[in-house]
């Protein structure tokens, strides 16, 4: 998937993050979370990983996590994603990339 | 959850009134230059959380004392990032009381620049203002003496270039900052190309975009709008603090700066800078405007004339690149702006 433009999932409650995608070249990640000595390797990871399920090739990630489990990281990374190449107005394509 | 997270409006005078009484309780000072307004009211509609915008900045972040520790805040600048996002603003910034800075940087904000003891200037990139400076960096020129002057040129007037023309004959290079913010009826790539073709002649001057960390309004709101000489004096220092930075990656000795007669946030600006720049390790050159017939020049004056559809009398204030320009068809669209700008004087 192509990030055509910024869009953001998720909010800074506790145990949600804040996911922002912008257009970049590679993937650049930016982490910041409660929980980085204990988790950081672990959500980098998720993160990373759901966005190359999406496919997703060029793109500048900001998260700021308050905590968030797996599956939340996942779901706000994958909404951000679609909202930034206008994939959320209809037939979302959760859990796969769209073709 | 039984409170509510919305907007307030400017109008509405008993949230306004509220939003105030919270500030002035949580010790911080509101600005006057907002452009959105928000806050978390509890179930008997009291006010307990709020934040504001002013084009890319968060400021007047508070949450009263009996409810902190609750995450209102985290609310409050998830909304506002949001709110920032929908005006396509990716790159903010925030000002906070020290002892808050920590807790932000929790929220994804790192620290730019503190002014005094009380005020961190923060953004949401990790190397922004780094990479900003890294940018320049690669600008720099070696030589033994280095000025830099910054300037609206609203539009490039022959004060303009008499100050140009000053640091270029004391100095072995000169960096000249053009503000990049959209202010006024002059667009900024017209701003741009009557300062290029205005310095031509001075070979030893490096023109730049003063970008988001110069004289903008994430620095220096009150420069746009009006605000206190306390605000101004305040938002002045830190500006200066972080053109400090700036210095150093450029090697700046001196900033050159017109005299100011006229505008009096400038003025006070000059008069901060005067005081300031020395402390930080650089010289500040004041330098007496040029006068024509018996007044003097100033951007204020040229603004002014075209205001009133006196074109013809900006040819003695002008290098004769502007005077072209504004007497040009292409310049149509851009003096009939100014024509319906109602006040064109900086205050």
């Amino acid at each position: 998937m192509e990030i055509l433009k910024s869009a953001a999932a998720g909010t800074l409650e506790s145990s949600d993050c804040l996911v922002t995608v912008e257009p970049g070249q590679g993937i650049t990640l930016d982490l910041s979370s409660s929980v980085m000595n204990q988790y950081g390797r672990q959500i980098k990871a998720t993160v990373l990983e759901t966005l190359e399920r999406l496919e997703v090739k060029d793109a500048c990630v900001t998260v700021v996590d308050k905590g968030a489990l797996d599956c939340t990281l996942k779901a706000r990374v994958e909404c951000a994603v679609y909202r930034s190449c206008g994939a959320s107005a209809s037939n979302i394509p959760w859990g796969g990339a769209v073709r | 959850m039984s409170d509510t997270l919305c907007a307030i409006s400017p109008g509405d005078r008993f949230a306004q009134a509220q939003m105030d009484r919270l500030l002035e309780a949580e010790g911080i000072r509101r600005d006057r230059c907002l452009d959105y307004s928000c806050g978390i009211f509890d179930e008997n509609e009291v006010l307990i959380a709020t934040g504001s915008c002013f084009a890319s900045t968060l400021r007047c972040l508070a949450v009263s004392q009996e409810h902190q520790g609750e995450g209102l805040l985290n609310r409050i600048i998830g909304h506002l990032v949001e709110v920032q996002l929908t005006r396509g603003n990716t790159h903010l910034f925030l000002y906070t009381k020290a002892g808050s800075a920590k807790f932000m940087t929790s929220l994804g904000f790192y620290e730019i620049a503190r002014a005094g003891n009380d005020l961190v200037f923060m953004e949401n990139r990790r190397n922004g203002f780094c990479s900003y400076c890294a940018a320049l960096q690669k600008k720099r020129v070696e030589a033994d003496r280095i000025a830099a002057i910054v300037m609206n040129a609203n539009p490039f007037t022959l004060g303009h270039r008499y100050l140009v023309q000053q640091a270029s004959e004391e100095n072995d290079v000169v960096h000249l900052f053009l503000l990049s913010e959209e202010a006024g009826p002059i667009p900024h790539a017209v701003r741009r190309r009557l300062a290029e073709e205005g310095t031509a002649e001075f070979p030893n001057v490096v023109l730049h975009e003063s970008g988001p960390y110069m004289i903008s309004s994430a620095t220096f709101p009150s420069y746009f709008l009006k605000d206190s000489d306390t605000v101004i004096r305040t938002q002045a220092a830190l500006d200066l603090t972080v053109f400090s930075r700036i210095a150093q990656c450029l090697g700046i000795q001196r900033r050159y700066v017109g005299e100011e007669t006229s505008s009096h946030v400038t003025a006070l600006y000059n008069e901060i800078m005067a005081a300031r720049l020395p402390v930080l390790g650089m010289d500040c050159h004041i330098v007496p405007r040029l006068r024509a017939d018996g007044g003097i020049i100033s951007a204020s004056t040229v603004r002014q004339a075209i205001h009133d559809g006196r074109v013809e009398d900006i040819r003695r204030l002008v290098p004769e690149s502007t005077y072209r320009y504004f007497t040009s068809p292409q310049a149509e669209a851009v003096r009939a702006a100014i024509r319906n700008t109602p006040d064109v004087i900086h205050y």
